[in-house]
């Protein structure tokens, strides 16, 4: 693999499976999480929730709680209405502050919280707080919600409509009147969420007298939780800052601002000591970022009498729970970005409805919203193939975007980079044996047993942009990501970030990059993460965007360095500047390419021989690349933008069978191909492949999140929430196609949400193709063996 | 933390003592008093391994015994299964040979039951292995690297004892 | 309610009996509420999350000789703190009580095993544990030890209700006996959980014996899961004894367990109807894998 960009004739990192940079420490237990955090002082917190999903707090009385020996300071809603404004939200204005001030919205909520000497006296003492609540009728019921006249879960707004928004691309309406046929079904996707093995934590010190605040996190994104916290304790941006520790992965949800909100008020109470709070996991999957996608859907797709989709409709009510604080609207918009799939469907309508109920707001997770829209949508195309008796696979490489009309812009208006999606149906469909499996299928029919398959495609869209979740009322377009490259007076190369290890290998990765641009071993590269009141702007890897944002703000560090050097160089070998380049770890003359100047020769001479350097250049070899995605637009009033920079796709083919008596969903089968342009490291996508498809499982069968009608969550344990383990998980066979992307510097496309787009909708494929003899169609995910089983009943 | 139990334990070859309270966990014991912090906490309700440790030779849940069960206990963490000259464990090797981790949050307790599972049954073959791995919650790496780790691992251990070097 | 739970125990007292005698003493205490801790695996989560607040915790971790497996009398006696990892292990058992050893690895997962007790779980009684099941199947026996002295108390009378057994206050488990399974004896353990090695949502435990006439003379259906304690299902029974093996008749069984299923237990895995149903099914096939099992035997042998 070559890359015009990296001045080295043959990359000997990039491209490669390397051993990772972060693994030793992993490996030993010596990386620090950030429950391993200990400060000097430092006291532990434990917060009192609401037992009802909706009601008054008539009293609180924190007194003997604060009397017990061992128990430092308490606060309760008082405390954030002084101190604190209401939490930022999407859509805006959906916010709460970050304890209850006079009334509780969802189980859960945070009422009062104490910070003591141990976690143990600090729950202790939760036990002494007295509370009195006036319990009120909840809404718990999406539809209930929107109807006036119920109970309003934040009264002041007037309505549970948070957004309600019917966007048009294209003559939709035209198209479904001259359709051949109309399919029309409703499904019904339960809540799902990250559940990473390391649920949040935080320790903050928020010192009374300066107000300056220091957070340390189990943190996804540290700079925009810096900018969060600013705004929410009304405090400048420069004196809040964030360290985020490595973290147990995240997935999008770790939630935690409520957390650190009240960690840091408890450490303005207890004069500035630090205070740590370490969410357990009933916190976690009862009122923790870990719940999202509660959906309901209604899709049609219109089909012209050649078997091509015209057009498709998509109705969403998107129960969100009780605030936006969670940014779980983000997933309801980034559907815009491939709404329409890998298909050449001409026009699409998206009526979209985000309402608030008394449940645990909704946060983030992997994917952020297509996994659902892709299930549904690929129902639509299954349902017509077998309306049509058009095998499923052919009916969708009918639909597909041609090879050659790429950059291609959808009808909601982003643009897909590159594709070559035939190619990887094919590769998938060999991969199967997909004949083959067909052969099998009719053979079990013909014993009476259920058995389906599933052929889907997805795009995954990579590296995100603000623009995206325009219709939420953002206006901010570009999501910069810097990187200083940094070598000493001996040469060595240092590269500072602003993001904390998450399991994308993002060291490693980096470490790849520079290793190749300057021809150094991967072991010589040192990266350090930085805090954000030292770090250049940073999202971090969020987003799928590791591949393309990270590497390319590493890329133009990389060559703004080289480019201060060049002068330096030219000097010391008494040639023009223009006569002089970096290759193979040497600055060198062009053309000759014959012994040089190493680079430590250089930047030697930069810090150490002042009397060598050419006039007016700058002496330090270090440079800070800010990189955002080129040619983002702002979105017009239907939403439509250039958002996501890459469309990585994939196509999953699975077979499933059911056992009719039990309803148990076996997966027999499971083989993907998959195109996320070039491979920076191949097992890294490999294992998020891996990682991302577990998870699409665990949301095709087993992970839900239920309330029953009075508002009181039924998922409180992992016991209650199935995260499959490795009996769940069938192995895969996997077969890549690169097709790389014509906008990112080395032709990486974002891609760590991948499986999880695709997962679901090809295992539910497979059972509803399972099913389909019967006359029936799962409507519901997770597909549970109780729900299988009723449907089957329900034929006999 | 300090409470009023003494407790005196082995931990990675270390004789350590300890004044606890009754409800300290051995989990807590780990990371707080004795400062290993390489153990992990997940749940605390005994579902997602994270917290697995080596107690008298056996894979144990560490956030499902009291500091007070483990007095007189040989327990085992992860921190003690890099070599004293920071070298790696074969199983530790195996991981990293073959990409068994990705956040590495869960990795300890997975070395920890991996390492309890072949020390008592060098010849743990594929269905073993499984079964203590069903036992162990991951979520980021789906699980199969995982599963060649520790295939890989057993084959270590069995060469490295072959060579008499474990 | 949920919010109600916690992380870190309330705070209680300790005492770790070096005796059954002590630990008896120390349960029969009417002024504290104490628990038992043997294994740990069930009281540790609850203790954790604040769901049990005793008084006392009494660890019978010391007590010495009360870990044994032996063999006496044609019946398999296990200390109480026999850890299930001991029995999975045992020749023995594996030998002798087949039924046993297949349910034990069914029990959660090896790390589980290894410190989860057999008294334990014979204590804990929840409805939808193995070990309980296996206990009603086998007509095993419970010795105990308490403040008015020794007795025994057969399985069919040990298991009340939910999480209730019949050991009164300071009265402590300390032996189980499990009848070995005689020889040419057909048995199935069978449950569906929503993972492997969940609590199921719904099991059996058969044994069928064949005559000389490969007819079913003797047979137990134990179903759990279903109901408030593991039970056997007579009318059930009854279908089979005097025939021979048919899959209609094991269906036949299979509706009579349905049919005497009253109010099954429910949650948000499996509601009480999908039990039942499952109860049914996993009747029959329990019945099947069995017969599969079982060698037929002249009468009396």
């Amino acid at each position: 693999m070559t890359f015009a960009c990296l001045p080295v004739a043959s990359p000997r990192w990039i491209g490669r499976d390397v051993i990772r940079k972060e693994d030793r420490a992993l490996l030993t237990g010596q990386t620090r999480f950030i429950d391993d955090i200990v400060l000097p002082n430092m006291l532990h917190g434990a917060i009192l929730r609401s037992p009802f999903p909706h009601a008054r707090i008539s009293s609180i009385d924190t007194s003997e709680a604060e009397a017990l020996p061992g128990v430092i300071a308490a606060v309760t809603g008082r405390d954030a209405l002084a101190w604190s404004s209401p939490a930022r939200s999407a859509p805006e204005g959906w916010g709460v502050h970050c304890i209850a001030t006079d009334m509780v919205r969802f189980v859960g909520e945070p009422v009062a919280a104490v910070a003591a000497v141990s976690r143990a006296v600090a729950e202790d003492a939760l036990e002494r707080i007295a509370v009195e609540y006036e319990p009120l009728a909840p809404v718990t019921d999406p539809f209930a919600a929107i109807e006036q006249g119920g109970p309003l879960v934040i009264e002041d707004k007037g309505t549970n409509v948070m957004l309600q928004r019917e966007l048009t691309w294209g003559e939709v309406d035209v198209a479904f009147a001259a359709a051949a046929h109309v399919f029309t079904e409703t499904f019904r996707w339960h809540r799902v969420g990250a559940n990473p093995t390391e649920t949040f934590g935080t320790v903050c010190q928020w010192d009374p007298g300066t107000l300056e605040l220091i957070v340390h996190g189990s943190i996804q994104s540290p700079a925009s939780v810096a900018l969060g916290r600013a705004a929410t304790f009304g405090i400048p941006s420069n004196k809040v800052n964030v360290k985020s520790q490595a973290h147990g992965g995240s997935f999008g949800g770790k939630g935690g601002a409520r957390g650190i909100d009240i960690a840091s008020m408890l450490s303005r109470k207890a004069g500035g000591r630090p205070v740590k709070w370490i969410e357990d996991r009933t916190e976690y999957l009862v009122a923790g970022g870990g719940q999202a996608w509660d959906r309901h859907y209604e899709a049609s797709i219109a089909v012209d009498a050649d078997g091509r989709v015209t057009a498709l409709a998509v109705t969403l009510v998107d129960d969100l729970g009780a605030t936006g604080e969670g940014f779980g609207a983000l997933g309801a918009a980034k559907p815009l970005a491939a709404f329409t799939g890998p298909y050449t469907i001409g026009a699409a309508r998206y009526d979209l409805t985000l309402v608030a109920t008394n449940k645990t707001p909704a946060f983030p997770y992997r994917g952020m919203g297509p996994p659902p829209h892709f299930f549904v949508l690929e129902q639509m195309m299954d349902i017509a193939a077998r309306a049509l008796a058009i095998d499923p696979a052919e009916f969708r490489r009918a639909n597909f975007i041609p090879s050659d009309q790429f950059p291609y812009t959808i009808p909601s208006g982003n643009e897909y980079d590159s594709g070559s999606y035939a190619e990887v149906l094919d590769a998938a469909l060999d991969l199967a044996d997909y004949p083959e499996l067909r052969r099998e299928q009719t053979a079990a029919r013909q014993q009476g047993r259920l058995v389906g398959i599933g052929v889907v495609s997805t795009i995954e869209p990579g590296v995100f942009d603000w623009n995206a979740y325009a219709i939420l009322g953002m206006t901010q377009t570009g999501v910069p990501e810097g990187a200083t490259v940094s070598i000493d007076i001996l040469g060595a190369i240092t590269v500072r970030v602003g993001f904390s290890l998450e399991g994308q290998g993002q060291y490693t990765v980096v470490s790849q990059l520079v290793a190749d641009y300057f021809a150094v071993d991967m072991d010589a590269v040192r990266v350090v993460q930085l805090d954000t009141q030292s770090a250049p702007p940073s999202f971090g890897p969020g987003g799928s965007r590791l591949g393309v944002a990270i590497t390319a703000a590493v890329l133009g560090a990389c060559r703004r360095v080289a480019d201060k050097m060049l002068p330096v160089a030219a000097g010391l070998l008494s040639v023009p500047v223009d006569d002089v380049e970096l290759w193979d770890g040497a600055f060198v003359v062009k053309d000759r390419r014959s012994a040089g100047l190493s680079v430590a020769q250089v930047a030697g001479t930069m810090l150490a021989r002042s009397d060598l350097l050419p006039a007016g250049v700058d002496p330090l070899p270090e440079a800070t690349f800010v990189w955002t995605a080129p040619g983002r637009t702002q979105a017009d009033d239907q939403g439509r933008a250039k958002s996501y920079l890459t469309a990585a796709q994939a196509v999953h083919v699975v077979m499933v069978e059911i056992d009719p008596e039990t309803g148990v969903v076996e997966i027999i089968k499971y083989c993907l191909a998959d195109d996320c342009g070039t491979r920076l490291n191949p097992a890294t996508v490999d294992g998020q492949t891996d990682g991302s498809l577990a998870q699409g499982i665990g949301a095709a069968l087993f992970e839900e999140y239920l309330y029953d009608e009075q508002g009181q969550p039924l998922v409180a344990t992992l016991a209650d929430y199935l995260i499959p383990t490795i009996n769940e998980i069938p192995a895969t066979s996997k077969v890549a196609v690169v097709t790389p992307s014509p906008f990112t510097p080395l032709g990486a496309k974002g891609c760590g949400e991948g499986a999880i787009h695709t997962t679901p909708a090809a295992v539910m494929c497979a059972v509803n193709d399972a099913l389909a003899p019967l006359g029936v169609l799962l409507r519901e995910v997770p597909a549970t063996p109780q729900r299988v089983w009723t449907l089957i009943r329900e034929t006999a | 933390m300090t409470g009023g139990w003494p407790v005196r334990l082995r931990v990675n070859g270390a004789t350590c003592d300890a004044l606890v309270e009754p409800r300290t966990t051995l989990a807590d014991l780990l990371r707080t008093e004795l400062g290993l912090t390489g153990t992990h906490v997940g749940c605390e309700h005994g579902v997602c391994g994270v917290c697995t440790v080596v107690v008298d030779g056996e894979a144990a849940r560490s956030c499902l015994m009291l500091a007070v069960q483990a007095d007189g206990a040989e327990v085992i963490t992860v921190e003690g299964l890099t070599g004293a000259d920071g070298s790696l464990h074969p199983i530790q090797e195996a991981f990293a040979q073959e990409h068994g981790l990705q956040c590495g949050f869960c990795t300890p307790g997975i070395l920890m039951a991996v390492h309890a599972l072949l020390a008592e049954d060098p010849g743990a073959g594929e269905d073993e292995i499984r079964d203590v791995l069903g036992g162990q919650l991951c979520r980021c790496t789906g699980y199969h690297s995982i599963l060649r780790s520790a295939l890989r691992a057993a084959a270590g251990v069995r060469a490295a004892a072959t060579e008499g070097t474990t | 309610m949920v919010e109600e739970r916690a992380v870190k125990p309330a705070p209680f007292d300790y005492a770790a009996p070096a005796s059954v005698g002590e630990a008896v003493a120390l349960l029969d205490d009417p002024d504290r509420d104490s628990t038992v801790l043997a294994g740990g695996q069930s009281l540790l989560p609850m203790l954790n999350m604040r769901l049990a607040r005793p008084d006392l915790v009494v660890d019978i971790g010391r007590i010495p000789d009360i870990a044994g497996i032996s063999e006496r009398d044609g019946a398999l006696v296990f200390g109480t703190m026999a850890t299930k990892g001991a029995v999975e292990r045992s020749a023995l058992v594996r030998r002798r009580q087949p039924l046993l050893h297949a349910a034990t690895q069914l029990v959660g997962h090896p790390q589980i095993r290894n410190r989860g007790t057999v008294g334990g779980s014979m204590a804990q009684a929840d409805p939808v544990a193995e070990y309980p099941a296996v206990a009603v199947a086998t007509d095993a026996w419970m010795h105990t030890v308490g403040p008015r002295g020794e007795r025994t108390i057969r399985a069919s009378e040990f298991f009340v209700t939910y999480l209730t057994t019949a050991l009164e206050q300071g009265e402590l488990l300390v032996e189980v006996g499990v009848p070995a399974l005689p020889e040419g004896t057909g048995w199935a353990f069978t449950e569906l959980s929503r993972r492997h090695g969940d609590f199921a949502m719904a099991g059996t435990a058969v044994t069928v014996r064949l005559d000389a006439d490969a007819c079913f003379s003797d047979v137990r259906i134990v179903v759990f899961g279903v109901g408030p304690v593991p039970t056997r299902m007579a009318t059930a029974e009854e279908i089979l004894r005097g025939y021979r093996p048919d899959t209609d008749l094991y269906r036949r069984a299979g509706d009579a367990v349905r049919d005497a299923i009253d109010d099954p237990l429910a949650d948000i895995h499996a509601s009480g109807e999908y039990r039942r149903h499952l109860a049914g099914v996993l009747t029959e096939r329990g019945i099947a894998d069995a017969v599969a099992r079982a060698t037929p035997q002249i009468e009396g042998s």
